[in-house]
């Protein structure tokens, strides 16, 4: 211990870090009170982007970046020891820094800590919350089985809808005509070069000012943030009543970190990396591409929204976001900070957590996705084993109906349910529909022998309320 | 919007330019002036000036001249070594006016800039409009090489139906944003005539060519700052000004410090962009399918073949695949498996006779068209040919629905 500790003092009478680093660790800060655990989002944050940077150095020295061999590449990590542990940790990782750094959005938002004199330090971390968004997109491409490469894809057709340079924009994301063989290098050096390295400058830069304007106190109401005084009067407060930040207030932050560390490491432990899928080959067309659970609110709020509008929202969905984030510090930089006398604050929150929630939870039934993968109906739902029923239960399933419309369980849901069409629907009604087609659903014109309507009706109208006995694992068949 | 920018613009442009600046004329004739600031400050205005006014001259006459002469401007860059020294010149003459621009609005910029002072909001727009185009100018010099030969066959006869009152951007309506953007700003700048000093063009004193010179002598050195002569005869104390030399050195170094350290980064960072800016060109190719005799009639079967540019390394991604139906015995159609809406790979239901997208449900009718869903264009046609009694389909790129 005693060289240990020599070996120190000679380390720190060359460096001076005790001297220059240690009144930063030690700097006073507010005491936060009953909120204190609310300021353990940030640290945390970025504890898990230090996992994400040693298990990302760890993966990329077995990596092949190139679009042939990173599927096989993957494979081998995921079936060398540890591996798969490390590709869960990541993945969980990334997972943990999405919803850490939403948290501490959300708190910094919700206390307003992004008024005077913290504008900056919020201007920094929106970017580092755009960087962190950019890093999920491109991670999941990076695991290149089928849904990283449909991934690269449906991003170069977004990238598409931006006026003028749109067409110019999805090539070059492709970086070239199709997705091929310079592809994946480029959302790899986007992964783990330009994303990180623009990460590091912005963290170090969003540390560098936490220092610098100190942490916010808790906000009270009735105690707005005046430009000419704060400063002043943060550095009476430092005076009165702060804490060192060492170890009195930081501790929580390690406490919360370590078990956030715990917890990914458990998650991967028990749980392991998301599987991969089928190898990225553009000619396999049963693929149904889905992004990882981050994204799944927005691709159920771009299949949700009326048609006429996706164009306006692909793009400036995004831009009035960032739009947000950009102008809350500037126009909302001073007066009230608590929540209490900022009720549209909460209000603006409440609503977000709703959106995401809500389209996440449609998300994952996705009702607007046509079962491809649904099986003809057994006789027992269709009740007959020959004649224009039968037939006609034939025909639903070859022309797609039950893609889209369930009977009694079986099929898709993007339509209406048909097991009661009988009940509801005249032969003529069904006739001008099938005919006519609607917004979601073909027009079969033409489409159809005047025998195999005569049978198709047949079947429908044989559909009322009463049930036949439900197959078992029914619901599980239908909603994988 | 291209036949907005492309043909209603140039004669808006044109239009207004000529109106006002007859009306500037007749109405303000002694605003036909370049509002020169020399006497405010005179030092940077040299470079500044010299260099911009040399340059943009020679570059407007080496667009000009092709213009009016194309023939002749072909025959003269028929030859591979004139044609590169002549765009070497051009792209030199080009940062040369970088250059001067730079200089000019770097004039303007300081806050206790003599110049600043007399700058208008008009005087800003026309710079950061001159300085995008000489930029973009630039630009296109270097990432989209050999601009003296395609100028010929793209611009020159945009510019000459619109003389010809007789409109036709389809020669330029296919280029890259980058040229699209320095032909619209070109029109900017015509637009600005009437509304900015550069109505001066129009009031060039070339008797200066002709007429005797003259000898400026300035009675007291223009370099030097002007003396606080007040502090000398009140009892107001004034802090000593730091000497006037020393001060220049510190800001002169200051200044050449950026200067190098913006050129050594452009040194290494156009390049590392414009790599990556130049992935993206592949060429288009044919790729048989198989025998034509092999596809049946009123069938659309998958079809997969090799990408235009397969890399080594790219494995399965080096396929693409397509829809391949038979009309009739020599019609074929392709299409692309993307679905329009967000590109995601579209199934054919042999049963239903549609295709239909698993992704949100887009349906499309066998002949591409949308039947129902989201998808706002029907799927996307690839060239198909059937040669010596094989199918052959046109590589083409994957297909990005814009608006």
């Amino acid at each position: 211990m005693r060289i240990l500790k020599q070996i120190w003092r000679w380390f720190d009478d060359l460096t001076g870090f005790s001297q220059s680093l240690g009144p930063i660790m030690s700097h006073p800060v507010p005491q936060a009170r009953r909120t204190r655990w609310f300021y353990v989002f940030g640290s945390a944050t970025l504890i898990a982007f230090l996992v994400q940077v040693v298990t990302g150095i760890a993966l990329s020295s077995a990596y092949v970046t190139g679009s042939g061999q990173a599927y096989d590449s993957l494979q081998f990590i995921t079936s060398a020891p540890i591996g798969r542990i490390i590709r869960g940790i990541h993945y969980f990782g990334a997972s943990a820094m999405i919803i850490l750094i939403g948290l501490h959005t959300i708190r910094v938002y919700l206390m307003g800590a992004y008024k005077y004199p913290r504008q900056m330090n919020w201007l920094t971390g929106a970017g580092l919350l755009l960087f962190t968004l950019l890093m999920a997109f491109t991670g999941q491409l990076l695991r290149w089985d089928q849904m990283g490469f449909w991934t690269a894809v449906v991003a170069a057709e977004q990238a598409g809808r931006a006026p003028l340079i749109g067409n110019w924009l999805g090539h070059f994301l492709l970086a070239g005509n199709t997705v091929g063989g310079a592809t994946l290098s480029r959302f790899f050096a986007a992964h783990v070069f330009f994303l990180p390295a623009l990460m590091f400058l912005f963290i170090a830069v969003h540390l560098y000012l936490v220092i610098f304007n100190g942490i916010s106190e808790p906000p009270k109401a009735g105690r707005p943030v005046d430009p000419r005084t704060y400063r002043r009067w943060y550095h009476s407060l430092l005076e009165r009543e702060g804490i060192p930040f060492w170890p009195q207030a930081a501790w929580r932050d390690v406490f919360f970190g370590a078990i956030v560390v715990l917890a990914i490491f458990v998650l991967a432990l028990v749980v392991g990396p998301p599987e991969l899928g089928k190898p990225p080959d553009p000619t396999i067309i049963s693929a149904s591409p889905r992004p990882d659970w981050y994204f799944m609110w927005y691709f159920a709020l771009l299949s949700l929204i009326p048609k006429w509008s996706e164009r306006w929202v692909i793009i400036l969905g995004p831009l009035v976001f960032g739009l947000f984030l950009i102008l809350v510090p500037l126009l909302g930089g001073r007066g009230e900070r608590s929540p209490l006398r900022r009720p549209w604050s909460i209000l603006i929150i409440g609503f977000v957590i709703f959106v995401i929630a809500h389209y996440w939870l449609v998300g994952i039934r996705a009702p607007w996705s046509p079962r491809l993968e649904a099986a003809a109906l057994p006789a027992s739902v269709v009740g007959v084993d020959s004649g224009p029923i039968a037939d006609g239960a034939r025909v639903f399933f070859d022309k797609g109906c039950e893609y889209c419309h369930t009977v009694s369980g079986y099929g898709g849901i993007r339509g209406p349910d048909l097991s009661d069409a009988g009940d509801r629907m005249s032969t003529a009604q069904m006739a001008t529909r099938i005919f006519s087609g609607a917004e979601n659903m073909p027009s079969y014109r033409g489409n159809l022998k005047p025998e195999e309507l005569a049978s198709l009706l047949a079947f429908l109208a044989s559909r009322h309320r009463v049930q036949l006995p439900k197959p078992p694992a029914l619901q599980g068949l239908v909603r994988q | 919007m291209q036949t907005f920018f492309f043909i209603a613009f140039p004669y808006i442009a044109l239009i207004l330019a000529v109106g006002v600046g007859l009306y500037r004329y007749f109405s303000h004739r002694f605003t036909y002036s370049s509002v020169s600031s020399q006497l405010l400050e005179n030092r940077h205005l040299f470079w500044g000036s010299v260099s911009w006014h040399y340059g943009i001259t020679l570059i407007l006459l080496a667009h000009v001249l092709p213009w009016l002469f194309p023939r002749a401007a072909a025959a003269l860059l028929g030859d591979p070594t004139r044609l590169l020294v002549l765009e070497l010149t051009g792209l030199a003459l080009g940062f040369y006016c970088v250059f001067g621009i730079a200089v000019l609005i770097a004039r303007r910029l300081p806050n206790d800039s003599r110049a600043r002072a007399v700058t208008s909001p008009m005087d800003w727009i026309l710079l950061l409009v001159l300085a995008f185009q000489v930029l973009s100018g630039v630009g296109i010099a270097l990432f989209e090489r050999w601009g003296s030969v395609w100028y010929l066959s793209t611009a020159v006869p945009w510019l000459w139906s619109l003389v010809r009152l007789n409109p036709d951007a389809s020669t330029v309506t296919g280029l890259p944003v980058l040229i699209q953007s320095h032909l619209i700003s070109g029109f900017v700048v015509i637009l600005l005539f009437p509304f900015t000093r550069l109505v001066h063009v129009f009031a060039i004193p070339i008797e200066y060519l002709w007429r005797p010179y003259q000898v400026v002598v300035w009675n007291r050195n223009p370099r030097l700052p002007e003396a606080p002569t007040l502090a000398k005869d009140t009892t107001v104390s004034v802090p000593a000004p730091p000497e006037p030399t020393d001060l220049d050195r510190r800001r002169l170094l200051a200044k050449l410090g950026i200067f190098v350290g913006s050129v050594s980064a452009a040194i290494v960072g156009i390049p590392s962009i414009a790599f990556l800016l130049g992935l993206r060109k592949a060429p288009e190719v044919w790729r048989s399918l198989g025998a034509a005799g092999s596809f049946q009639i009123g069938q659309t079967v998958e079809v997969s073949f090799l990408d235009s540019s397969p890399l080594p390394w790219s494995g399965v991604t080096a396929k693409t695949a397509a829809w391949l139906r038979r009309e009739s015995p020599e019609q074929f159609i392709a299409f692309a498996i993307n679905c329009t809406h967000l590109g995601c790979p579209v199934r054919w239901l042999p049963n239903a006779d549609l295709f239909m997208c698993p992704c949100h449900g887009g349906v499309f009718y066998k002949d591409g068209a949308v039947a129902s869903g989201p998808p706002p264009k029907p799927l996307v046609t690839y060239p198909v040919r059937v040669r010596d009694g094989m199918v052959e389909i046109l590589t083409s790129p994957l297909p990005i629905t814009s608006i």
